[in-house]
């Protein structure tokens, strides 16, 4: 019996474990789709040249608001949703302000496939990826490999195009 | 064994009691006093909500709004930008459910607070003309997680009045 105490502490340490991790990580996507290049909306859905990644961080998006991701399908993880939300004193008093972003891998390229927000706020796909462009284009966030070559293109790139 | 198992498995159901909420109670007031965002953070369970009613001044109309536990953090911690705060709990009633394994509490509060308009320049905490004054019926379910008690959700309906800034005397803290 004493000789089963070893390997059952053990495994009730690693169930734990596991447990715990599976409980408590917050989801994120992974870092390769992160790095995929964000397509425009237009009909042969042209690169933009920058990354989500880059783009979410030149637009600040996690600064002020706070961030959720989460995957529609769990086991199908090429599609993610991205919730920011903050507070806002309004008129009348605090306000939940939101906006969803969808974001869905088609190839080597990442698609802005649906955008929900507060009133107010806009949700077109073409208005919001042009939005998340100029703030890259503006800081002169660091392109995709695919744009840093010479005669490198893409929507809107190089910027004043 | 079985302890490392409990700590790990989210602690051994127990049972709540009145005296034990009511503490927790106390507790979390103090850390609302305190408006240090860990410690009010903390006191809130994993899927935390908490929905609230807002009346402002003037009859103005009112606003709804639902916070998850990660937003309501975020807020909590804006919360320690203030300088000059004040809580005060008028009532409070704890109900413990039948199976004991959670309470609800209904606490009635008024927070004074300094009273920023929208829209306006702020450039140091004294930069208001106004306190306000938020009196609210909290309507909370405590619970135990991982072997504490904590917050499942909370249901506030406020109501806020303003006073001017003279008339009332809070010490910076």
């Amino acid at each position: 019996m004493r000789a089963l105490a070893g390997p059952a502490m053990l495994l009730v340490v690693v169930g734990g474990f596991t447990i715990y991790k599976a409980t408590s990580k917050d989801d994120a996507p992974s870092r390769h789709f992160a790095g995929l290049e964000l397509a425009a909306n237009d009909e042969d859905h042209s690169g933009t040249c920058y990354a989500l990644s880059t783009l979410l961080i030149a637009n600040g998006l996690f600064a002020n608001a706070v961030h959720t991701w989460t995957a529609p399908d769990p086991d199908h993880e090429n599609k993610w949703k991205l919730e920011l939300e903050r507070v806002e004193q309004g008129y009348n008093g605090p306000l939940r302000v939101f906006q969803n972003f969808t974001f869905e891998k088609s190839g080597e390229q990442v698609r802005l496939v649906s955008v929900e927000a507060s009133d107010g706020i806009q949700t077109g796909l073409d208005w919001n990826i042009d939005q998340l462009i100029a703030a890259a284009h503006a800081r002169g966030s660091t392109p995709v490999d695919r744009c840093l070559k010479d005669g490198g293109t893409g929507y809107k790139y190089p910027p004043g195009k | 064994m079985l302890l490392v198992a409990c700590a790990l498995l989210g602690g051994c159901a127990r049972e709540v009691t009145r005296q034990q909420v009511a503490e927790f109670i106390d507790m979390a007031d103090a850390a609302a006093r305190k408006r240090y965002a860990p410690e009010i953070c903390e006191l809130r369970a994993r899927d935390f909500r908490s929905q609230t009613t807002f009346q402002g001044h003037e009859g103005r109309e009112p606003t709804g709004m639902e916070m998850t536990r990660k937003l309501y953090c975020q807020q909590a911690g804006q919360f320690s930008r203030l300088r000059q705060y004040r809580l005060e709990r008028k009532s409070m009633t704890i109900d413990v459910a039948t199976d004991r394994k959670t309470a609800t509490v209904i606490a009635e509060y008024v927070e004074t607070m300094p009273y920023y308009e929208q829209n306006t320049y702020v450039a140091t905490p004294d930069d208001f003309r106004d306190f306000q004054v938020v009196e609210s019926t909290d309507e909370s379910v405590v619970g135990i997680e991982d072997g504490d008690l904590r917050f499942l959700s909370t249901r506030s309906d406020s109501r806020q009045s303003l006073v001017p800034k003279d008339s009332v005397q809070i010490p910076y803290d």
